[in-house]
């Protein structure tokens, strides 16, 4: 059982007190020993003469700095300004006696460069082989086939003119231009009953004859508006002639006008 | 019980000023689309001629400018702009690739083209008119003209080619890049008949009279000028032959003859005259013989006009009624209508086709009203109801006055002080594209040539 006799023997305190005790004087008594001996003698606020108080004298001049070196010729630098130059005296220049300037000769013109051979033509680029044409006609190829007819869009609906007569349409084709343009803007719309005749058609056929005049008129395709009818008859009655024709005796045309506003 | 009346009376009024401002602004309306109904125009491009030899240079110049002028002048085609042109010049058909003109931006429908040479003195030009839309088969015309080496002669080339192209395309009607314009011009005291080309080139004097000298009607074959003057015996109609260079016989009448008109025959000349005391409108033939009456109205009765298209109708300006204002009658004298309801109208002038009277117009007239003198177009036919159609086709453009057809019926020529001088202008018959025709004052009165 050590525990018993730990608890039960007293402690040695009394020494350990001592020299701690010891030790703390002598750690206070060696730091104002190092305060005397380091510190000692000089102090702060002293009343002595060198503490540090600003000094002013009184002068009777600026220092300055001593007048510069100065060079008489130079004029910014001298203290007497110099005279100002003396204007010269204009001197009259004799006139060129007549034959003293040269009059220049007209020289020839200058024979044109020219190379002594003639510049070679740029080399070829390497074409690309083009394959051999395949033996069927292709789309877009051929000429698409021509119907002469002509379509315009006007303010009240489509109107297009077709000619029987199919070379004649080809090789004239602003001929037949030339007729619906005037066809159409004879064509006053507003004759036609808007209500009725919305949407339809209607197809008037007549001749032009050599001089121009249309004649022969007749209709091809009722629409089923009477007013509509009367108005593409009206048209024609008030068109006077679409010009000489440019080939033949005369010409059937076919006009086909299709009421829609848009 | 008041106040909600007189309420009701400023919203009566503020009804009755919208529906009469509104009314005839969409009858005027409705009139100017009836005559275009959306037909697109012809876009045609016109190229620089090729210049064959160096000494045609100028020549070419001027007949390159000239061309372009009378075509974008003629009215029925849009005008591709020479910026927008191709870098080639074709001089002939195997030179043409229509393929260049097709696509936009140039888009031409039609091309114009072709070269000018001079030889051996001449100007020689062959010119060309192509569809590009046919490829097949793109010549619509071909032309070879040779004239004297001097600008005159090729500004006069220019011309005849484009009135080719427009009688080609525009429908049959031939074009007026060769037509004449006479017209009035004061120098000094006195005013003289002068002429001009329809663009305003080579005006010349015709009369040296030394007096007051009024409105030159050109005869339908364009050899004869009548007009009005001041002799000794009173104004006297006075008939002077271009042919002959001189003033040729016409008699006189006594009173006061005024404003001569030409039949489109050639054959009859309606005027007004005051030999009985009261000015009425008088017919005669071409030499001044045969006279008769046609009005007999108490009142003024001045500016006859025929219908060039049948000569069956003269429209006039008569004062029997207070004011000027036009009428219209058969051409013996009877069925007499009233065109005009109000105003100030005078100088009419009838349309080729026979459709539509031109006139001047001051339609508030008199002390405190802000009129102004403009020019109208009118149809000659009342419309449903029994009204006449008119529009007008100047706004705003000083005192507009005299308006005359070209033969074509597209143009309307005029003399205005838009410019701040009486000048003479001319415009499409729809009111757009004025020019001003003269620069140098005094200008009045014109007269467009029959062809």
């Amino acid at each position: 059982m050590p525990n018993d006799h730990t608890w039960t023997e007293p402690d040695p305190l009394g020494g350990n007190f001592a020299g701690s005790a010891i030790v703390h004087a002598l750690v206070l008594g060696g730091v104002v020993a190092a305060g005397f001996l380091v510190h000692r003698g000089s102090s702060w606020g002293a009343a002595t003469a060198q503490a540090g108080a600003i000094q002013a004298t009184m002068v009777t001049a600026i220092p300055l700095p001593a007048t510069q070196r100065f060079d008489k010729d130079q004029v910014l630098t001298s203290d007497a300004p110099s005279p100002a130059p003396k204007e010269p005296t204009p001197q009259t220049i004799a006139p060129p006696k007549p034959d003293e300037v040269p009059i220049p000769v007209k020289q020839p013109p200058k024979p044109p460069k020219v190379a002594q051979q003639e510049t070679p033509a740029p080399p070829k680029h390497p074409q690309p082989i083009q394959p051999p044409k395949p033996n069927v006609a292709q789309t877009g190829e051929t000429s698409g086939i021509r119907i002469q007819q002509s379509t315009m869009q006007v303010t009240n609906g489509t109107a297009s003119v077709a000619v029987q007569d199919s070379a004649f349409g080809a090789r004239y084709a602003y001929y037949v231009n030339v007729v619906n343009r005037t066809v159409a803007q004879n064509w006053f719309t507003r004759e036609a009953d808007p209500v009725t005749s919305v949407g339809r058609s209607v197809t008037i056929i007549f001749d032009i004859l050599r001089d121009g005049t249309p004649s022969n008129v007749r209709m091809g395709q009722r629409s089923g508006s009477p007013s509509l009818d009367a108005s593409a008859l009206h048209a024609l009655e008030r068109v006077d002639g679409f010009g000489p024709l440019p080939a033949g005796d005369h010409i059937t045309v076919e006009y086909t006008f299709h009421y829609q506003p848009h | 019980m008041q106040s909600p009346s007189r309420k009701f009376n400023v919203l009566l009024a503020f009804v009755a000023v919208v529906v009469t401002t509104v009314v005839p602004a969409r009858a005027q309306d409705w009139f100017k689309t009836e005559t275009s109904t959306g037909v697109d125009k012809i876009r045609i491009a016109a190229a620089d001629f090729k210049q064959g030899s160096g000494d045609s240079a100028a020549l070419k110049r001027t007949f390159d400018s000239v061309l372009y002028a009378d075509l974008s002048n003629a009215g029925i085609f849009d005008l591709v702009s020479k910026s927008l042109l191709p870098q080639a010049t074709p001089g002939a058909p195997s030179e043409m690739n229509v393929q260049q003109w097709s696509p936009a931006p140039v888009s031409a429908a039609m091309v114009a083209f072709g070269s000018a040479t001079v030889q051996s003195g001449k100007l020689v030009v062959n010119g060309w008119l192509f569809d590009t839309k046919n490829v097949q088969y793109p010549q619509v015309l071909a032309k070879q003209y040779s004239e004297d080496a001097t600008d005159d002669s090729a500004r006069q080339i220019a011309h005849r080619f484009a009135d080719e192209i427009i009688f080609r395309l525009g429908g049959g009607i031939p074009g007026i890049a060769e037509t004449k314009i006479v017209y009035v011009h004061q120098a000094g005291g006195s005013k003289e008949i002068w002429m001009m080309d329809y663009d305003g080139a080579n005006q010349h004097q015709i009369t040296h009279l030394g007096t007051v000298s009024l409105s030159p009607r050109i005869s339908p074959d364009g050899t004869r000028i009548a007009f009005s003057s001041l002799g000794k015996d009173g104004w006297g109609i006075r008939m002077y032959s271009l042919v002959l260079g001189r003033l040729v016989n016409f008699p006189s009448f006594g009173g006061t003859n005024l404003s001569p008109a030409w039949a489109s025959t050639g054959n009859s000349l309606a005027f007004s005259s005051s030999r009985t005391g009261d000015p009425e409108i008088w017919e005669t033939d071409a030499n001044g013989n045969g006279a008769h009456r046609l009005t007999s109205f108490r009142g003024p009765d001045v500016s006859p006009v025929w219908n060039p298209r049948t000569n069956a109708q003269i429209a006039w300006i008569s004062g029997r009624s207070g004011l000027p204002q036009v009428y219209i009658m058969d051409a013996d004298g009877a069925g007499v209508t009233r065109l005009t309801d109000i105003g100030y109208a005078t100088s009419p002038s009838w349309s080729p086709n026979g459709q539509f009277l031109t006139f001047a117009w001051n339609r508030k007239y008199g002390p405190g009203a802000p009129g102004g003198q403009d020019i109208y177009v009118q149809e000659v036919a009342p419309g449903a109801g029994g009204s006449y159609r008119w529009v007008q086709v100047t706004h705003d453009s000083g005192r507009c006055d005299f308006p005359s057809w070209s033969p074509d019926g597209r143009h309307i020529v005029y003399a205005s002080t838009a410019s701040g001088k009486m000048e003479i202008w001319s415009m499409l018959a729809d009111g757009t594209q004025k020019r001003r025709l003269t620069t140098n004052g005094g200008n009045d009165m014109p007269n467009w040539s029959w062809k």
